[in-house]
């Protein structure tokens, strides 16, 4: 007998997944309205932003003559995505207001230094970039910190770990797509565990196909393994489409080597809203009772997690609160692997903050489900 | 009872958290192939008994066993051997009516035909129309169709005919004789009175949680009589549900 319902519990599952998944893909406004928003953001924000960001202007304003300081302004001028000016301290900021530079980096007199035993000492570069258009000026940003990390190395000779992996990236045209992808593949993954579940299946329970499937010999472990596993279905199906729209029609850039990561990180994004999904539609009785705290929890995380902006503007404390959100480590953790061809042990951080929250979410699901 | 019987409730007892006694220690056999009622009003506990029967219910008190196996010892197998048909059940809107079936089949681990079932339940020609696409009636019949997919010791009714017109209510009487002469089991229940007086074998009336009668329809009305009871109305020899039926015609009309 146990060999039987062993074989009839994997029928039971096998069945149900099919069932669900056919039940997804024919319910043409759900489908509409978990891709409508990504989309729409990707194709409206990727063509505005499309050709304004192929090469960043730096104005440069040596006040050193050491050195290094000579070192650094060449390898500025080096970067093939920067046009490079040299030009007065007056002339840098009047460019920066008028928006006619991008990023002004500033050489203070005291760079390249040597200290009195001869060893150079900490030497700091300003970068400034207007914040009314954050997104050239941060990428710029971050391309420089990258100069400064790889000069770094090479004056203090230390083993070049990190060099040898962003040196990919260093000459790469990041533009506004690389940033707003991953973001909204994330924010479709969130909208997809919270909303597709949270809705789904109270739908369930309110028409009472719960109760008939409760009565059903399926246990309840196989009864939400075909939830789960039609959710990752759609996932795949969901990222894959984002993506193939971003590479297709707005060079998004994503290496071959780095799919199956990228893949891997929204399945585990997934799973994660998946367990806040079930948390909400496991406790509410109704769609009345699960429409406000899905959006309590969704809605906030949408503008605070970096999908459509990058977080460094925010005021710090804001800034660090929400480091800890689910969709700042889904978002951040993609856009790594998407930009910087990071390898998933080297965002472990954020696998491991969604990690944490899934354990959370799961944890009050059981907790707190209803049948009915 | 001459044979073993296939359901035995004994002392049946549900107490909700907040003190509130639905079912008050209720006590009935079903004999195989019997079909049994359960008769009373809105809130007298029917729906509740059959769900602690069912499994979708935790017991509060006393027990039940179906083919003696004890429901709460051994759920999963109970569910193998029962079909149910709940009072409110919706399916998933976009399948078809045989994806559906193919889904229980497989919920079940069973290799049943669906379009024998549906012809069992008279839906053949829908078979590949969607679950929401179904009137009332059908709907009541396609889950009648659920409730046979595992060739059932037992199927539970809840209120079946709750919601249809004259002609898929006698319809829906029709199926479940049809089903009776099959030799399964059905317990079903109902506020509709004509409806046990034709279909059951044995009545319970249930009220506030508790059985206040249990015997055969003919023999509650014999001792009713037998207490002086006079009937408020003339009883005529037809009623006016005989004049609807007689003027509309006795066929589905969905």
């Amino acid at each position: 007998m146990a060999v039987n319902s062993r074989k009839r519990q994997m029928a039971a599952l096998r069945g149900l997944t099919v069932a669900s998944l056919k039940m997804y893909f024919r319910n043409r406004t759900a489908l509409f309205f978990s891709l409508f928003f990504p989309i729409m953001f990707i194709v409206v924000f990727g063509f505005i932003f499309k050709n304004s960001t192929s090469n960043f202007k730096i104005d440069v304003t040596n006040k050193s003559n050491s050195e290094l300081a000579k070192q650094f302004e060449a390898a500025v001028k080096k970067v093939p995505a920067f046009k490079v000016k040299e030009v007065g301290a007056d002339q840098a900021a009047t460019d920066l207001n008028k928006g006619d530079a991008d990023l002004t980096v500033t050489i203070p007199a005291d760079f390249g230094q040597k200290a009195a035993d001869g060893k150079l000492s900490e030497s700091k570069v300003q970068a400034q970039y207007n914040e009314a258009k954050p997104q050239n000026g941060q990428a710029a940003a971050q391309i420089m910190q990258q100069l400064a990390g790889n000069i770094n190395d090479a004056v203090t000779h230390a083993p070049k770990l990190v060099a040898v992996e962003s040196s990919g990236v260093k000459t790469k045209n990041l533009s506004y797509i690389d940033f707003l992808l991953p973001g909204m593949v994330g924010l479709s993954i969130m909208q997809l565990g919270i909303f597709s579940v949270a809705f789904g299946f109270i739908s369930y329970k309110t028409t009472g196909m719960l109760r008939r499937l409760q009565a059903t010999p399926i246990h309840p472990g196989n009864f939400l393994a075909a939830q789960g596993i039609t959710r990752l279905v759609m996932a795949v199906f969901q990222t894959a489409l984002l993506v193939g729209i971003g590479v297709s029609f707005f060079e998004f850039h994503l290496a071959a080597a780095s799919i199956l990561p990228f893949l891997i990180v929204s399945l585990l994004g997934s799973v994660v809203f998946m367990a806040f999904g079930f948390a909400i539609a496991g406790w509410a009785k109704n769609e009345d009772q699960a429409a406000p705290v899905a959006q309590v929890i969704q809605f906030p995380m949408m503008f605070l997690s970096g999908t459509f902006f990058p977080r460094d503007s925010f005021p710090a404390v804001l800034a660090s609160i929400t480091d800890y959100l689910p969709l700042t480590y889904l978002a951040d953790g993609l856009r790594h692997i998407a930009n910087d061809g990071a390898s998933l042990w080297a965002i472990r951080g954020d696998l491991l903050g969604l990690v944490v929250w899934g354990i959370v979410a799961g944890f009050i699901a059981i907790r707190l489900f209803r049948w009915e | 009872m001459m044979t073993e019987p296939i359901l035995e409730v004994k002392d049946l007892r549900k107490k909700y958290d907040d003190g509130f006694e639905a079912v008050k220690g209720i006590s009935f056999s079903v004999a195989p192939g019997e079909v049994f009622g359960i008769l009373g009003p809105n809130g007298a506990g029917k729906t509740t008994t059959l769900e602690m029967i069912e499994g979708l219910r935790t017991i509060s008190g006393g027990s039940v066993k179906l083919d003696g196996l004890d429901v709460q010892r051994n759920p999963y197998q109970v569910k193998e051997r029962i079909g149910i048909q709940l009072q409110s059940s919706a399916f998933f809107p976009n399948l078809k009516l045989v994806e559906l079936l193919d889904l229980f089949n497989g919920l079940y681990g069973q290799n049943s035909d669906p379009m024998e079932l549906l012809r069992e339940v008279n839906l053949e020609e829908k078979a590949q129309a969607a679950a929401k696409e179904l009137s009332g009636g059908q709907k009541q019949r396609f889950s009648i169709a659920t409730t046979l997919v595992n060739k059932p010791q037992a199927i539970f009714l809840d209120e079946p005919t709750t919601g249809l017109d004259p002609q898929a209510r006698r319809n829906l009487w029709e199926l479940v004789q049809q089903i009776q002469k099959k030799g399964t089991t059905v317990i079903l229940t109902t506020h509709y009175m004509e409806e046990a007086q034709i279909l059951c074998d044995r009545v319970a009336i249930m009220d506030e949680g508790k059985i206040i009668a249990l015997d055969t329809p003919d023999k509650l009305i014999k001792q009713l009589l037998d207490r002086g009871f006079k009937p408020h109305t003339k009883v005529q020899a037809a009623t006016l549900e005989d004049v609807f039926i007689d003027l509309t015609g006795k066929e589905l009309r969905d």
